[in-house]
């Protein structure tokens, strides 16, 4: 992660994927879930989901990217 | 009523305590229906204007906490990409629903106006991902307000 030059962040693409993943994972946790166990089990286990199905995609997608 | 009552005191003998403690001013005893409702709405309202504020008032600290941090996240990380933040006056229907999902991060819309001086650059790929953090954090942010308004009712906790 470097800051760009200008005012701009850059992330590489599978950076930002990890952010968005971990992000959105806790946050379904905490909204979804109501004990702390729970919650971490969600979390863990939808982060997991984000990304076997991004690199799933991913790959799915690379034969048309030639 | 009554049986109302019995119902809600089996809910607390069962559930465990945790960091986010009941929405106890959503099941104050007597309280009329239209009331709870249209507390219910206040809630969701203050969810949408200020992540978590929903939660916030109904003392769950733990998913106010977070829902602002993540909205807060997701709106600095994708104004700082240089994502688009669309504006009232898009020129199509893309535009329109992206100013929508924008405004769904609530006073958070400004910070990221204010973030982007520059403007946007959606020509390179980090711009790209920068207007899909910002819709995110919008979608989220309404995902959580839906929350705070179901709780509020009583209808999730």
């Amino acid at each position: 992660m470097t800051l760009a030059p200008g005012p701009g962040l850059s992330l590489s693409h599978f950076q930002a994927f990890l952010l968005f993943a971990a992000v959105i994972s806790i946050a379904f946790g905490y909204l979804g879930r109501r004990r702390t166990n729970d919650r971490l089990r969600y979390i863990l286990w939808s982060f997991f989901l984000f990304l076997a199905v991004g690199i799933g995609l991913a790959w799915v997608m690379y034969p048309f990217s030639r | 009523m009554t049986e109302d009552v019995t119902q809600r005191q089996s809910v607390d003998t069962v559930q465990e305590p945790t960091l986010d403690v009941r929405p106890a001013p959503a099941r104050t005893p007597g309280e009329p229906a239209l009331q709870r409702e249209f507390r219910s709405w206040i809630y969701a309202f203050a969810g949408w204007l200020i992540p978590g504020l929903g939660h916030a008032l109904q003392k769950m600290w733990g998913r106010a906490f977070v829902i602002c941090t993540a909205v807060g996240t997701l709106v600095y990380v994708g104004a700082s990409m240089r994502g688009n933040v669309f504006t009232s006056s898009g020129g199509d229907a893309f535009d329109t629903l992206g100013y929508i999902a924008d405004m769904g991060t609530g006073c958070f819309y400004l910070f990221a106006r204010l973030l982007e001086r520059a403007g946007a650059d959606v020509s390179h790929s980090q711009g790209d991902y920068g207007t899909r953090f910002l819709a995110t954090a919008g979608v989220l942010n309404i995902l959580a307000a839906l929350h705070a308004y179901e709780a509020a009712r009583g209808r999730k906790a």
